[in-house]
């Protein structure tokens, strides 16, 4: 059976909605700011912050402040309702959710536990009411008429492709009927500082799979999907055909040398999908911009594409690193990167990393495109790869 | 130094939770990571702590540090060259 | 879809010492409360550190996480004012971390996922375990939740007024399902669904059960105290009145409001 995606929505640094972010792409203009200005916190460290408050947010989308829902859920509930109204859902079927985030409501914790941790009979109720992952899920469930089966995913930074797959099943198993996929993250100063504790931040703008790069830039964001099952959609934007979660398990941090986990997942979605490693005409990359990463995926890349890799890049060069909600916004730009004919630029890079030699794409480019890798990796040792074909 | 080493054994078991490992039992000359007591990258980031947190010693964690962190030894070496 | 029921263990039941069953002196050092219990309880289920190696997906389930790390670090963050922060408990806060570090034990490569879906979480993985299995993509699948308390998650839901009528609670459960059915399988799983309205005991029975003598574990969760996961006990509850010799149960919860949800095992044969 055929998956089908029918719907696509981000909001990213880079502003709100589909056009605005790929009209920044195509101008080559990054969403990475010198320092934060909304998030609460003493680091002055670039990040890919989205300059609009919870509440303009709560005001955006016609939910009422008394709400008070975490910055996670607004975002998410912004890019839901994107990728739903692009999509011709009947509303009478089964729409489902699969949802990932890392950060949750943290943003509304982190305020909780400053007045918690002086007195415990402090501290406003309602900002930890949303802490756990599933209240972003429940609260865009509410908020964009999901009414079937919804869960949530939390693998860290490979979240949201597992989502995707985790979508993907409940089609095939007739669970749902549509089903809408993603992740959400927030910027708080709980990850900020956390990355900041694995020394793998970099103080300026990130350089993916440059020898100079030195670390991530974090950003926040959300992006989701509609899947259907092909024979019921009248449209569509592209194919879901190929998707594969493999483990590195190398260290609960660090990435292999060899990038077993990336190359085995990679391997297995085009295996899925039956597509022979020369014929993917670009690899939207997980690129954090670490040292660790970029060796590790790039080892991968030779692994499976030999002396052929495909024009590949990094588009962490204009939102950030968002977490969970990296591998939605990066498959819907993989999306996009069929349907609209592009390859996107990987800004930021000049040198190659010597032991690998390979070079990302640098400029916008216009193609034609039928198949698009997409990675996402994280902590734990998880690995995703998508593949979309036309 | 002799006291300088004993505080770093008591550091090091501590903050890394070294377990049922004594300061008697780690030998200030043997290397950390690897082979010695088995230490890894996080481990590393917790050492720089150490070294800022009780000596006021900053490190980046580059390559350049790497001869800094083979033992305790070599550690308090760093420290005594560079405390204020 | 079906599958097979080769052992099931809760926190509770893990007699072996935890040296053997983390050998890696390593990842247990860094290990909080939680993930060593649920890590242990893993462990014991696929009956000790070289039953991970036959394993083909690792599905974990948990509501909150590992919070003690989560809120180490979280206070740090704030006494310490975003300065010398110890990286230790923000790695091992992440949700996925039990189910990596059970991957990371023997190197084993397979299909890794964690659900963190409040009171669903636990039926959410063992619903992926199932479809996995029916599509043939795995055929010796571990699956398992965990939840932990802390005197600040406690103090907070007290102030929520949680603990009115369920006492608070923690725990961890695994279970090791197959696709075939060996001398090992002491159970099946024949059932598994998401309700959007409540049942009552009667309309459960005629709605899942199929045989005349079916027991319903209705909201057993509630004595295994108030965490998300808690359904994961009344999945080894329903194993273990199978071993007993129930012919089939069917386990219905709804945990404090959350849709309810219903799984059925049967007895084999």
């Amino acid at each position: 059976m055929g998956i089908v995606v029918t719907g696509v929505g981000i909001v990213s640094a880079l502003g709100v909605g589909v056009e605005r972010n790929l009209e920044r792409i195509c101008r080559g203009e990054s969403g990475i700011s010198a320092t934060p200005t909304l998030l609460r916190t003493a680091n002055r460290l670039p990040v890919g912050e989205i300059a609009v408050t919870n509440e303009q947010l709560h005001s955006m989308l016609s939910i009422p402040q008394s709400e008070h829902l975490s910055r996670t859920a607004l975002l998410g509930i912004l890019a839901v309702r994107e990728a739903m109204a692009g999509a011709d859902i009947d509303y009478t079927r089964r729409v489902g959710l699969v949802s990932s985030t890392s950060v949750g409501g943290m943003d509304l914790t982190e305020h909780f536990f400053e007045s918690f941790i002086e007195d415990d009979s402090r501290g406003r109720l309602r900002d930890v009411r949303m802490h756990d992952c599933a209240a972003s899920t429940d609260a865009i469930a509410r908020h964009c008429g999901i009414n079937g089966y919804r869960t949530t995913i939390s693998t860290a930074c490979s979240s949201a492709a597992n989502a995707i797959i985790a979508g993907a099943k409940l089609l095939k198993h007739n669970i749902v009927d549509y089903v809408v996929v993603g992740g959400s993250d927030a910027l708080s100063a709980f990850t900020l500082n956390g990355f900041k504790s694995l020394m793998i931040l970099d103080g300026e703008p990130c350089r993916p799979f440059d020898s100079s790069r030195a670390g991530l830039n974090l950003g926040e964001g959300a992006g989701y999907l509609v899947l259907q099952r092909e024979e019921e959609a009248c449209s569509y934007y592209c194919h879901l055909s190929g998707y594969s979660n493999r483990n590195d398990a190398h260290h609960q941090t660090a990435s292999s040398a060899e990038g077993n986990g990336a190359y085995q997942a990679m391997a297995q979605a085009l295996q899925m999908a039956g597509v022979e490693p020369q014929s993917v005409d670009y690899i939207n990359a997980h690129g954090t911009g670490t040292g660790n990463n970029d060796a590790s995926e790039s080892a991968a890349f030779i692994r499976l594409f030999g002396d052929n890799v495909p024009p590949f890049s990094s588009t962490k060069a204009f939102t950030g690193h968002t977490l969970a909600a990296a591998g939605g916004i990066e498959a819907v730009l993989s999306v996009l990167s069929i349907v609209r004919g592009c390859r996107y630029p990987n800004l930021n890079f000049t040198t190659p990393i010597a032991e690998y030699g390979l070079h990302p794409v640098t400029a916008f480019e216009q193609a034609k495109i039928d198949s698009v890798l997409t990675n996402s990796f994280g902590f734990g040792g998880n690995c995703s790869s998508l593949l979309f074909t036309r | 130094m002799e006291q300088l080493v004993q505080e770093l054994k008591e550091h090091l078991i501590e903050e890394l939770n070294l377990e049922e490992i004594t300061p008697e039992d780690i030998d200030a000359a043997a290397p950390l990571f690897g082979d010695g007591l088995g230490l890894d990258s996080i481990d590393a980031l917790e050492i720089i702590l150490i070294l800022e947190k009780y000596y006021g010693v900053k490190l980046a964690n580059s390559a350049e540090a790497k001869p800094v962190f083979y033992s305790v030894n070599s550690l308090a070496e760093y420290i005594m060259q560079n405390r204020k | 879809m079906r599958c097979y029921i080769d052992s099931v263990v809760t926190a509770q039941d893990v007699a072996t010492d935890i040296k053997l069953l983390i050998p890696d002196a390593g990842l247990r050092r860094r290990m909080s409360r939680v993930i060593k219990s649920a890590v242990t309880t893993a462990v014991e289920c696929v009956g000790g550190t070289e039953g991970i190696d036959a394993l083909d997906a690792i599905i974990t389930a948990t509501g909150w996480g590992c919070l003690a790390d989560s809120e180490k670090f979280l206070r740090n963050m704030i006494v310490e004012h975003e300065q010398l922060l110890n990286p230790t408990p923000f790695i091992q806060s992440t949700f996925n971390t039990v189910g990596g570090q059970i991957a990371l034990l023997r190197h084993n490569h397979c299909y890794n996922v964690t659900y963190v879906n409040r009171s669903h979480s636990f039926e959410d993985a063992l619903l992926d375990a199932m479809m996995r299995i029916a599509d043939g993509e795995s055929c010796n699948v571990l699956v398992g939740a965990f939840d932990e308390q802390t005197p600040s998650q406690h103090r907070i839901m007290e102030r929520m007024g949680a603990f009115r009528t369920v006492a608070d609670g923690e725990g961890a459960v695994f279970a090791r399902l197959t696709a075939q059915r060996s001398e090992q399988s002491v159970a099946q799983v024949t059932a598994i669904d998401f309700l959007c309205q409540s049942l009552t005991v009667e309309q459960c029975r005629e709605r899942y059960a199929t045989r005349a003598d079916a027991t319903v574990v209705y909201n057993g969760y509630a004595k295994y105290g108030l965490f998300p996961t808690s359904a994961a006990y009344t999945f080894a509850e329903a194993v273990r009145l199978v071993q007993q010799g129930e012919s089939e149960v069917v386990v219905y919860n709804e945990y404090f409001g959350a849709a309810p949800a219903v799984f059925r095992v049967q007895c084999i044969g």
